[in-house]
């Protein structure tokens, strides 16, 4: 680990980053300006799914999802400006491994619903109710995403990260 | 006189607290919630202008009436949130140029969703309608706005 994090620093990409003092306001900027509709977007979908908001049709709603991953392009983009420029904050800060891991499980989560139930669901008419499996998985969507804020607010808390 | 008002706020005990106690309950979790807050007022925001510039046009406007409710709760979240984090650190703050540019940007986004709520309340309740010219406006000014109070609420940490 502390090898692949010299060999991080030592790049010109890295050393650029931490020398231009606006790259990283630049780069926290554009993450919160992502994270705000990414969440925007996947908690109304969320909620949906959950079965509140029942009037919205579910299937419209559901194609605003290329700007979520609009949005978290942004953010993949702005996160791996600040993993690039300063790896030894986050390598070994338990806040980043428990960001990480949530990040993971709101994917999967993802993945299952648009596999799996994405076909029926967004069909579904006004009024239907939502089944069981979908409510979950919209819980559980909304509790991965908070939970990924959460731990990326604790960086510089829990770990020592800026 | 001002600088005494911002003394004594500042060393308020909840003032204090906020800004001292080593508890992850006090500013990391005041923050924290600032943000999710954030999410909600901006990211919910924009779901509706995005609506309202004809995208997923086949939800119909009026069943976002509900958005304003939630838009409404989080900006409270993050009017009490956001006064925690500045009599914390009244003094400073309060010398800060650019929390005044922030404070009338989310001012002038605040009017803009009001704005909104107005067309999508009174405009036409048809499926897959566009509302007017004017609600496109509305919605173009309110992306602008709230990402401009975004980035001036990060420059906080940096100006």
């Amino acid at each position: 680990m502390n090898a692949v994090v010299a060999w991080i620093q030592a790049t010109a990409v890295s050393r650029t980053i931490v020398e231009q003092p606006w790259i990283w306001p630049a780069a926290e900027t554009a993450h919160f300006l992502g994270l705000a509709l990414l969440l925007g977007i996947i908690g109304l979908l969320d909620l949906r799914l959950m079965g509140f908001l029942p009037r919205i049709p579910i299937g419209a709603l559901h194609e605003l999802v290329p700007f979520a991953l609009g949005a978290f392009g942004l953010n993949v983009v702005s996160g791996a400006t600040f993993l690039v420029g300063h790896p030894e904050q986050y390598a070994h800060n338990i806040a980043w491994w428990l960001k990480a891991a949530s990040l993971a499980l709101a994917g999967a989560n993802a993945l299952v619903f648009e596999r799996l139930f994405a076909r029926r669901t967004l069909g579904m008419r006004e009024g239907e109710p939502m089944p069981a499996a979908v409510r979950w998985i919209g819980a559980i969507s909304m509790a991965a995403w908070l939970s990924v804020l959460y731990w990326g607010r604790m960086l510089p808390f829990i770990g020592d990260a800026f | 006189m001002l600088a005494d008002l911002l003394a004594w706020l500042e060393g308020t005990r909840v003032a204090t607290w906020t800004r001292e106690s080593p508890s992850l309950w006090a500013y990391p979790t005041v923050l924290t919630l600032h943000t999710v807050g954030l999410a909600i007022v901006v990211g919910v925001s924009a779901v509706v202008d995005l609506r309202l510039l004809g995208v997923a046009r086949r939800v119909p406007l009026a069943t976002l009436m509900p958005a304003f409710r939630l838009i409404a709760w989080g900006f409270l979240l993050n009017a009490v949130t956001g006064l925690l984090l500045l009599i914390a650190d009244a003094t400073m703050k309060m010398r800060q140029p650019v929390l005044y540019v922030k404070l009338a940007l989310i001012a002038l986004g605040l009017r803009c969703t009001v704005l909104a709520r107005k067309e999508i309340r009174y405009g036409p309740v048809a499926p897959t309608s566009t509302v007017s010219p004017r609600a496109s406006v509305i919605a173009m000014a309110s992306l602008l706005l709230w990402a401009a109070a975004i980035t001036a609420g990060r420059l906080m940490a940096y100006l």
